[in-house]
């Protein structure tokens, strides 16, 4: 029996066709049936103008899009004889803002997303709390705004730093804005400390809080979501930053990669209209996002889980709160350290002058997002777009199923659809 | 003008509205068992913040501040009307932009009181069910629903660039559906308005806005993305007038985008002084100076961020040393680039002549809405967004 299921508050819409045989989703194929074309936008454009067109890619994580931009345009003022080295304060400030994004997603995600998902699942109904989510967002945005005008779709880094100058009480400010969002995960979402919550060793532990948070993971444990979802246990982080390790995991083994070993490949969708491309590290299927962030990071915890639940729906929910608390005491420390007596801006050559390639690698909410970027005398003659749903949730055969595809296998339709939304799906970054 | 004259003006206008709620009043709610007042208190506001907010938007409606009691009601019966609020081709910006409106702020419970038959991102419902509930409050409402579109809409041979829902219909042929039996239509955001970033040259999708794909009058709330309170505004000011607003010559209403940017600029001063500028990073980007030589487009873009700002009056990118990118004018994407460089052959004044968007505004058709049946049974979709109890 062949059905349709369409997904939507997933920042646009996406379409999964199931295979069920005695109940049991025997294979999935998925359609993302919308398209812009910013690629081909891009091209002819002065260089420049890419740091304002790829944030509009998306309205959940444009900032990642900004920062990829930036980065490949460095690149090129590096291949082309002018390397940019941005001081602490640039790159400091940066990096906040790129977290401070991912913390509005993972906050969106567990009020907006999985906690009705959740209830659609399980029989109880849950106490649902959207507001709560927007809540923590629009604190996470103020904080983006104060350093980069307003959020969504800023545009305040240039090649050679930043256009904002912040005073001691912006970074106050900041740092308010953080106690306060800090202060409602710490008392709604976790039922304790941030510091202790991130001294975790065991899962176990888990269970003696009783907050939004618990009640949650005594959900998933109810739904057997610790032995459901499985993917390729193989795991992929390609932007470098003050909170990633660079690496590609084989359950725990790691090793070192280089992202120009990113390829795509055309999507397998018989039946459906889709517009995406799959992504793949020398043409294998990878998982990214939080799980895989968090695994390269050795957490106790977070090993513990992997010892025993892999990398199940279970874990993966798990990882993304994780990485929640650990971003946001990330976040406190490049704001309690941050001085601005540096200056915000070097001088660079005219973008005229510039005739090189470049690629810029971020980590994205969901994980890597490539831009690669060909530039003749400043303007555009080509550019790329990789971004994280497209290694997540690709669409291939049943051969070589894509991490979410084979996440979907084995299970009933409504844990299946449960399962897809576990990786955080963004539909509208996946066409571009 | 004499004083006198104005007052009866208002006067005349004051009992408008007070008619308008009082029809509005005699329509059933949409949710039986909640009210304003009930929102406000769960989410920890008083009514003294409820009042201050009031009369924030009567300010920004370019109302006297004596109507703030009849903007308050208007809100209590806010609920009276159905909303159907549709995604085309875009990033989703907007709907973000509106939800980080709040801590969470009046102006998104303002979104969670009113009755949001369909919202995409919002709703707990999805897939079949969804598209059902949208057939189902398009029929049940036909005629009386308001429609907020984000999104351009691909068009000509590429129109099956977007497909939605389970019958793989296409954006454009749901989008005019939906607007046909509309009472009034916005379009929300510069792709939904203009067409936006998708329909940049070379434009792949043929993205074109609403108002190419349907007859009706669509207002145009454009900005990528626009303000929440722009958002938020635009529909209180229909609630209260029942009628579309005051139009410049791009159907925006003009209490929002009748001035430019520059015009109300923190950092004119500079700019009438010749102070600018020239560099990033230089000692007048230190000191605030004026943007218009690294490329802002505030002297020709029409639009109130440099008084409402964003991420509720946070910041906005002037603010942050970011020039305007001219984000809520049409094509901007295409006759307002280098983003980093001034308009080299347009000098700031030339706008429409000197004159601004004003000058043809009037000549605009301003279509009038029937206020009247608004007849609505409970269909508690929006539940999706019950307030935190805390």
């Amino acid at each position: 029996m062949i059905t349709k299921e369409i997904i939507e508050k997933i920042e646009g819409e996406a379409s999964v066709e199931f295979e069920i045989k005695d109940n049991l989703v025997e294979f999935a194929t998925i359609s993302f049936p919308h398209f812009r074309g910013i690629e081909m936008i891009l091209n002819g454009k002065n260089a420049l103008d890419a740091l304002v067109i790829t944030p509009r890619v998306c309205g959940i994580c444009g900032h990642a899009h900004l920062m990829a931009s930036v980065r490949a345009i460095e690149d090129a003022y590096k291949n082309a004889g002018y390397e940019i080295k941005n001081n602490q304060k640039i790159e400091k400030i940066r990096e906040f803002t790129l977290i401070m994004e991912i913390i509005q997603n993972h906050f969106k995600w567990f009020y907006m997303t999985l906690i009705p998902e959740l209830e659609k699942l399980h029989s109880t109904s849950l106490v649902q709390t959207p507001l709560k989510g927007a809540f923590a967002a629009s604190l996470a945005a103020k904080a983006i705004a104060t350093f980069a005008g307003q959020w969504p779709h800023s545009s305040y880094m240039i090649p050679g730093g930043i256009t904002s100058d912040p005073t001691n009480i912006d970074i106050l400010q900041v740092q308010t804005y953080l106690q306060e969002l800090s202060l409602f995960f710490e008392n709604e979402t976790l039922g304790t400390s941030l510091e202790d919550f991130l001294s975790f060793e065991s899962c176990k532990e888990f269970r003696g809080l009783n907050s939004d948070f618990s009640y949650i993971e005594e959900k998933l444990i109810s739904l057997e979501m610790h032995e459901k979802g499985f993917a390729y246990d193989k795991f992929l982080i390609l932007g470098k930053h003050s909170f990633t390790s660079v690496s590609k995991l084989n359950k725990t083994h790691a090793v070192g990669i280089d992202a120009k070993f990113v390829n795509t490949v055309e999507a397998y969708s018989p039946n459906q209209i889709t517009y995406a491309k799959n992504a793949q590290y020398k043409k294998e299927y990878y998982e990214t996002g939080p799980l895989s962030r968090m695994m390269a990071l050795n957490f106790p915890i977070i090993k513990n889980m992997h010892r025993r639940f892999k990398d199940s729906a279970y874990s993966r929910v798990m990882a993304r709160i994780f990485e929640l608390a650990y971003l946001l005491k990330k976040a406190s420390s490049l704001a309690t350290t941050l001085t601005i007596a540096e200056s915000s801006y070097n001088s660079v050559v005219d973008i005229s002058k510039i005739t090189a390639s470049g690629l810029g690698v971020v980590e994205a909410p969901r994980g890597p997002l490539l831009h690669k970027i060909e530039i003749e005398k400043g303007i555009i003659e080509s550019y790329k777009i990789i971004t994280p749903t497209q290694f997540n949730i690709g669409s291939s055969s049943l051969k070589n199923p894509t991490p979410a595809q084979k996440a979907m296998q084995k299970l009933s339709k409504e844990e299946a659809l449960f399962v897809f939304r576990t990786f955080d799906v963004c539909s509208v970054c996946t066409t571009h | 003008m004499s004083t006198s004259m104005k007052e009866t003006s208002f006067d005349s206008l004051y009992k408008a509205f007070e008619e308008r709620i009082e029809q509005l009043k005699k329509l059933p709610k949409m949710k039986e068992d909640s009210s304003i007042e009930q929102v406000i208190n769960d989410n920890g506001f008083s009514r003294r913040e409820f009042m201050i907010w009031a009369g924030g938007v009567t300010a920004m409606l370019a109302l006297p501040s004596s109507f703030t009691p009849l903007m308050a009601e208007a809100v209590k019966v806010a609920d009276r009307l159905p909303i159907i609020w549709l995604h085309m081709a875009e990033c989703t910006g907007c709907t973000e932009s509106l939800l980080r409106s709040a801590n969470p702020s009046i102006d998104s419970l303002i979104f969670d009181y009113i009755s949001l038959e369909y919202q995409e991102t919002l709703m707990t419902a999805a897939g079949w069910q969804a598209e059902q509930n949208l057939e189902n409050a398009m029929k049940k409402y036909k005629g009386r629903y308001i429609l907020m579109v984000e999104g351009g809409i691909p068009s000509a041979d590429t129109e099956h660039y977007l497909t939605i829902g389970g019958h793989g219909k296409t954006g454009k042929a749901s989008a005019m559906e939906a607007a046909e039996h509309a009472a009034a239509v916005f379009a929300i955001g510069t792709c939904s308005a203009f067409g936006g970033v998708q329909a940049a040259a070379p434009n792949p999708s043929n993205a074109v806005a609403l108002s190419e794909v349907t007859h009706k009058t669509v207002i145009n709330v454009p900005g990528c993305p626009p303000s929440e309170k722009n958002i938020v505004g635009t529909l209180l000011h229909y609630l209260l007038y029942g009628t579309l607003p005051a139009l410049d010559v791009f159907n925006r209403p003009k209490w929002a985008y009748r001035l430019r940017i520059h015009d109300l600029c923190e950092r004119r001063g500079h700019f009438d002084a010749g102070e600018f500028v020239e560099q990033f990073g230089d000692a007048g980007a230190k000191d605030g100076y004026c943007l218009y030589k690294v490329g802002c487009k505030g002297p020709y873009t029409f639009n109130n961020c440099s008084k409402q700002k964003f991420n509720q009056g946070t910041s906005w990118p002037v603010q942050a040393g970011f020039g305007c990118i001219g984000c809520s004018e049409p094509d901007f994407w295409d006759t307002m680039g280098t983003v980093n460089e001034p308009i080299k052959d347009r000098l700031y004044n030339t706008t429409f002549g000197g004159l601004g968007a004003d000058a043809t505004a009037d000549k605009i058709g301003i279509g009038l809405l029937t206020a009247t049946a608004v007849g609505i049974a409970a269909h508690a979709v929006v539940s999706a967004i019950k307030p935190p109890k805390e």
